[in-house]
């Protein structure tokens, strides 16, 4: 008898806080985790990354918010979340239910309301950490227009690094830069114990009969499948130019589908994978994808953290 | 009676059959895998389900109609919603009925189903009818393809309240959209008297009109509907509407429904990705009625049923 799928060691670690296995559901695509419930056991997961929170609860965008795309989504929801007072209130009682380790995902509008959440949160024992949402391209203030400059993303993450105490600091980057390395170095010059990437590009999509955009935001984020050999080719970059040298581990996602999609990502240097659009359409597929994962690694002898950034 | 959302899940399903109605309209039977038993025998009329249709074949060529041969080839990602036209749930099986409109590259791909065939679906998702076995009478009021919810309703008030006169009013462009029912006229092509199978097996008095006057009365069902209100004047106390259909058509509803002070449920739709309450894309405009202001709630998973009292008409 050799060694079976259970006794694969997937676990790895993001700074301080160490996985089970690297799957992880992407911020914005599984709620509050609850809303899995009656599809997958949430203690399966190696984390999950809530809704991006904002200091005051925001509606959200008009509706057309989605139009699907050859083998993709757009989508401009406009970060409608309750906000961080009645998150803390309400939901992280709800979330501390599972074992999972939990990271919350955080958005303002300037500087001084992305630490104000930081620091309301970071007095949460449960919080694993926090992922700062300088990316969101459907909003008109904050998000993507932090992500795009340099400077701005040193002053941010400078800022809430010092506000969030013992819990780690994620970035997540967006891909609608010319250079995400750049950002990335930006990001952890200044403290960031993980990046995630990528968040989705800004896209649009016209109806030809009225010659409109078809989402009420004119634009929206395009994720899915479509996006996933870029979104491995950003990952792989940023693991040579910025996450290898630095010792920075990288939350990578984006299309992921199958167990082979999330394997590209960790050989191109991922630590942790996120799933997102595919939990849209099979809300159970990350216990799936882990299984495979594991099939993956028993075939080739090969653990998982040697996996990781393994690119030839 | 309790409206609330039952327990969901993910579940296979075979195909017992997939029949054309006339050239736009199919009817779905589809027989679920054995643990879909529970949570589709406590699900109500007016939930839904979701399919993926993403691996299904296009049909031959020649059967692709001619407006829909350039959309034919975009590929499917996303699952697709369809409310149930019925559920029969028994101890050895859950069958449920869907009837559907070949519109887009989704629905004309499910035209290939047959029999046997798996597909994959989630459900029941939503929140469905409320229904009150003290009302003394049921108003349903369909319009084009918002008929489905409202023909397993209509056999779910039969079951469950028998003491409840129902009435139905059904609305579309023309004869053929409406298709998908069984319908009969007779020979003096007496406007008031057009039997829908689907109704009339359950004894509901039904009236029927389309946009050009093909069958039944020339006008909307709203009219149809504001007459029959005008002329019997129920009370509203005792009474409820209940209708699905076009936004124009629910929006002038629910305006009927409060000029004449009988409350009323709406089924919307809206695009919508997850149908799960995940992606938050299906927001429906409500009153916040402690703030006195709006608020966004889920089509998916607040209704789609909602109170048309609740939702901002713009």
């Amino acid at each position: 008898m050799g060694i079976k799928n259970k006794d694969i060691d997937l676990s790895v670690s993001l700074g301080s806080v160490k996985l089970k296995n690297p799957l992880i559901t992407a911020s914005g695509t599984c709620g509050y985790a609850d809303e899995l419930d009656d599809f997958m056991d949430i203690n399966l997961l190696g984390g999950f990354i809530t809704k991006s929170i904002t200091l005051k609860p925001r509606l959200g965008n008009d509706v057309p918010r989605i139009v699907e795309t050859d083998s993709g989504m757009l989508n401009a929801i406009g970060l409608a979340n309750i906000g961080v007072e009645k998150f803390i209130q309400e939901k992280i009682l709800m979330m501390a239910r599972y074992k999972t380790p939990f990271f919350v995902n955080i958005a303002g509008q300037t500087i001084d309301e992305y630490v104000a959440v930081a620091e309301k949160l970071s007095q949460c024992p449960r919080i694993a950490g926090l992922e700062l949402n300088i990316s969101c391209p459907n909003v008109k203030q904050g998000g993507i227009t932090f992500g795009t400059d340099p400077a701005l993303v040193r002053q941010i993450t400078t800022e809430v690094k010092k506000v969030v105490r013992d819990k780690i600091l994620i970035v997540k980057l967006t891909p609608n830069v010319t250079d995400i390395s750049v950002i990335a170095r930006a990001a952890v010059d200044c403290g960031a114990d993980a990046l995630s990437l990528i968040n989705t590009f800004t896209a649009m999509v016209i109806d030809i009969e009225t010659k409109r955009p078809v989402l009420a935001n004119r634009t929206g984020g395009l994720s899915g499948p479509a996006i996933k050999p870029i979104a491995v080719y950003l990952v792989n970059k940023v693991f040579n130019e910025v996450g290898k040298p630095a010792g920075v581990p990288i939350i990578g996602g984006g299309g992921i589908r199958t167990a082979s999609d999330a394997i590209e990502f960790i050989i191109a240097g991922a630590t942790a994978v996120t799933i997102g659009t595919a939990g849209f359409i099979y809300p159970d597929c990350a216990v799936k994808i882990m299984e495979g994962i594991k099939t993956y690694c028993l075939k080739h002898k090969i653990s998982l953290a040697e996996l990781i950034g393994s690119l030839k | 009676m309790s409206n609330s959302p039952t327990k969901k899940g993910i579940f296979n399903a075979s195909v017992l059959q997939n029949r054309g109605l006339g050239d736009k309209f199919s009817r779905l039977s589809l027989e679920l895998e054995k643990k879909a038993h529970i949570p589709f025998s406590n699900a109500s009329a007016g939930q839904f389900i979701q399919i993926d249709v993403s691996n299904l074949a296009l049909p031959d060529e020649k059967l692709i109609p001619g407006e829909l041969s350039d959309s034919a080839r975009r590929n499917i990602l996303l699952r697709r919603p369809f409310s149930f036209a019925d559920i029969d749930s028994s101890k050895n099986s859950t069958i449920v009925e869907i009837l559907y409109c070949v519109l887009g590259p989704a629905t004309l791909r499910m035209k290939t189903l047959r029999t046997t065939d798996i597909v994959n679906l989630i459900g029941p998702l939503g929140t469905g009818f409320t229904i009150s076995e003290d009302k003394k009478l049921a108003i349903l009021a369909a319009g084009g393809m918002g008929a489905p919810p409202l023909i397993h309703l209509a056999k779910v008030l039969k079951n469950r309240c028998p003491n409840t006169e129902i009435i139905a009013f059904v609305g579309a462009k023309t004869k053929i959209d409406l298709s998908f029912f069984d319908i009969k006229t007779d020979k003096l092509k007496i406007k008031s008297d057009v039997i829908l199978g689907e109704f009339a097996k359950h004894n509901i008095k039904t009236v029927v009109s389309t946009d050009d006057g093909s069958v039944g009365f020339k006008g909307f069902v709203t009219e149809t509907l504001a007459d029959w209100l005008r002329k019997n004047k129920p009370d509203g106390k005792n009474a409820i509407i209940y209708t699905c259909g076009p936004e124009a058509m629910l929006s002038a509803t629910a305006a009927l429904s409060s000029e004449f002070k009988i409350p009323c449920q709406v089924s919307l739709e809206r695009r919508m990705a997850c149908g799960t309450g995940l992606c938050q894309s299906c927001a429906v405009k409500c009153r916040d009625k402690t703030s006195g202001g709006t608020l966004y709630k889920l089509c998916c998973k607040d209704g789609p049923v909602f109170w048309s009292d609740e939702v901002v008409w713009e």
